[in-house]
């Protein structure tokens, strides 16, 4: 089938360039017939979701851009020994988190410091890591690549072996034109492909939107959210994109999260709110994955929040409470965030 | 490009034109001469006091706190070149990006083209990197993130890059590492001089004709003096935004000094 669908758009272009576009709506509206699916665009706005931050400009997803953006994003000679790739650490099956990783192994077998997040509704953040400190979408994979036990390259270096290949410039020059191959046209490719990654059909996406129905627990656990936790897991992207300390700990030496970046004491111990869609999925969770499970998270709002100066206003009372009812309930309604089509989405696959 | 170039090409000729006309009237002073817009060249000795920085580590330097090092980097940008008369500002060259590496003498020229006729009395620009490009994303050329000159950990620019060796640094290797950039005014992490050379009460003519060419010294012993002393012992490695950074920041501010202009008929 995905043969089908390749032969669809390489027609679909050549109809394109023909001007011929009333055959094309038929031949598609056709093939669409004897298919299950047809090329949606790579990006788009889901229902009830604010304009993105990152708006492609100069950028436009097309085919040949999107497909280099995959290559180089599965691809383990962006690393210094050619043994981890983005999708080491970001794996499908688990909304592009690390399944069951505390912390990632980078070269070397060298660990991490923090939890690998997962990668959906990635246009719609204006800033990105744990911390921040990422400022824009065709930045970030720089970041893992020099990170000395992450990928532990230089850019510079990634160009040259980019350019030793046999292929790459030939797809280079497909996407962009041209087949000099420049950081900006692999970081731009790269957007394309993680930019595209859209999650927004959950059985809870399809319940705002009217289309399906969810369980009485389901339904409490949506009220119980949206009473206690939507005040920082905000609809529709289940994060208000802040920084916030939830009382993890008492003092931030070994992390001082935000104030890395920022300099400022009343940042330290701050971390990115996370989205909780696809939550069920990328356990364990915080930003150094020390809950296993969203049970232990409930509880740490519950009984664990630990007081300190730059404890979030919010949790100054020392308690989000929660019953165990509303506990199983709201573990409920984060299950129904699960978008399994996003997870099983051909596109995305390596 | 083809459409800029029409555009050059016909103010080119309107300004042509514009001199014949002007020439029937005062046929002395222009007969021989193109007025056109030209290429006027920054040229940047990166010096130590009187000497020019050996970049390889094998010359030893002393700094205002007594201290002798050595140099094994330096690089820093310029960038957002305006040129001026008096005054007023006449020419600001767009896409202005320009990395200064002293390992590399051809990037110590900076070629500003498409200046336009006139006098010019002084030069400024930026040491650094405007805050817009350091929020922009993959850019091209001498901002092209692969120069090693970004933060891949908390984007921005590195603005100058200093490294040596030093007796007086604490660190294991004796080595001191100064990088310095922040571009963001709210945390007060803002290391983006501007500076500017003034032409010493000459005035460097722009006509087509003639070779245009400042040269300034960047003196690197003004990097740990003026008007901040800068101690080797004390600050051996600074590659983050804020605190000492702009300490060094308000030195390299100070580190050039014009020296002299060059503008003799082709």
């Amino acid at each position: 089938m995905g043969r089908v669908q390749v032969n669809i758009r390489q027609m679909r272009k050549k109809l394109i360039l023909l001007g011929v576009v009333a055959a094309y709506v038929f031949l598609f509206a056709a093939c669409s017939d004897d298919h299950e699916s047809t090329p949606a665009p790579y990006f788009y706005i889901p229902a009830g979701f604010p304009d993105p931050v990152y708006q492609f400009q100069n950028n436009e997803v097309t085919d040949a851009g999107f497909a280099l953006g995959k290559k180089l994003f599965y691809d383990p000679l962006l690393s210094r020994d050619s043994t981890i790739a983005c999708g080491s650490c970001h794996q499908q099956f688990v909304a592009f988190a690390h399944s069951d990783h505390r912390l990632s192994h980078g070269v070397d077998n060298l660990l991490g410091t923090r939890n690998s997040p997962g990668l959906f509704n990635i246009a719609w953040f204006p800033n990105f890591m744990w911390d921040g400190g990422v400022n824009h979408l065709e930045v970030q994979p720089l970041a893992p690549i020099a990170n000395p036990v992450e990928m532990d390259e230089s850019m510079a270096n990634v160009i040259v072996k980019l350019k030793r290949s046999s292929f790459y410039p030939t797809m280079y020059k497909a996407a962009f034109g041209t087949d000099t191959i420049t950081t900006q046209a692999t970081m731009r490719a790269m957007a394309q492909f993680m930019g595209s990654m859209i999650s927004a059909n959950s059985k809870y996406d399809k319940y705002v939107n009217g289309k399906t129905s969810i369980t009485a627990n389901e339904l409490n656990g949506l009220q119980v959210f949206r009473a206690k936790c939507e005040s920082c897991h905000k609809e529709p992207l289940l994060t208000d994109m802040s920084f916030r300390n939830n009382g993890l700990d008492q003092s931030f030496a070994n992390d001082p999260g935000r104030a890395k970046i920022t300099t400022l004491p009343q940042d330290s111990g701050l971390f990115r709110v996370p989205s909780l869609r696809n939550i069920a999925l990328t356990f364990p969770y915080m930003h150094d994955g020390r809950f296993k499970t969203l049970m232990d998270v409930l509880n740490h709002y519950d009984s664990g929040i630990q007081m300190s100066s730059t404890l979030d206003p919010l949790l100054t009372s020392g308690s989000i409470p929660l019953t165990l009812q509303e506990k199983n309930d709201v573990i409920s309604f984060l299950n129904i965030l699960t978008d399994y089509s996003f997870i099983q989405n051909n596109r995305f696959k390596e | 490009m083809n459409k800029s170039k029409l555009v050059l090409l016909g103010l080119a000729i309107l300004s042509i034109s514009f001199v014949s006309c002007k020439d029937d009237d005062d046929e002395d002073n222009h007969a021989t001469h193109v007025s056109g817009p030209g290429t006027v060249t920054l040229d940047i000795s990166n010096v130590a006091g009187l000497v020019n920085v050996d970049e390889t580590g094998s010359t030893s330097y002393t700094n205002s706190s007594g201290e002798s090092f050595t140099v094994n980097k330096l690089k820093y940008y310029i960038s957002n070149i305006r040129l001026y008369n008096v005054d007023s500002l006449v020419y600001t060259m767009p896409e202005s990006y320009f990395l200064v590496d002293e390992s590399n003498q051809t990037t110590t020229q900076l070629a500003i083209p498409d200046v336009p006729a006139g006098a010019y009395t002084k030069i400024k620009f930026l040491v650094g990197v405007d805050s817009a490009r350091n929020v922009s994303g993959a850019q091209v050329g001498a901002l092209d993130q692969a120069n090693a000159m970004f933060w891949t950990w908390s984007s921005g620019y590195i603005f100058y890059k200093l490294e040596g060796k030093s007796p007086a640094s604490t660190q294991p290797d004796s080595s001191f590492v100064y990088h310095i950039g922040g571009f963001k005014d709210g945390n007060n992490t803002n290391a983006i001089r501007e500076v500017e050379i003034v032409f010493a009460g000459d005035s460097l003519i722009v006509d087509g004709s003639r070779e245009a060419e400042i040269h300034v010294l960047a003196d690197i012993l003004k990097v740990f003096s003026t008007p901040n002393a800068i101690s080797i012992a004390a600050i051996n490695t600074q590659m983050a935004p804020g605190g000492n950074a702009l300490l060094i920041a308000d030195n390299y501010a100070n580190m050039f000094t014009f020296d002299h202009i060059h503008n003799d008929p082709h």
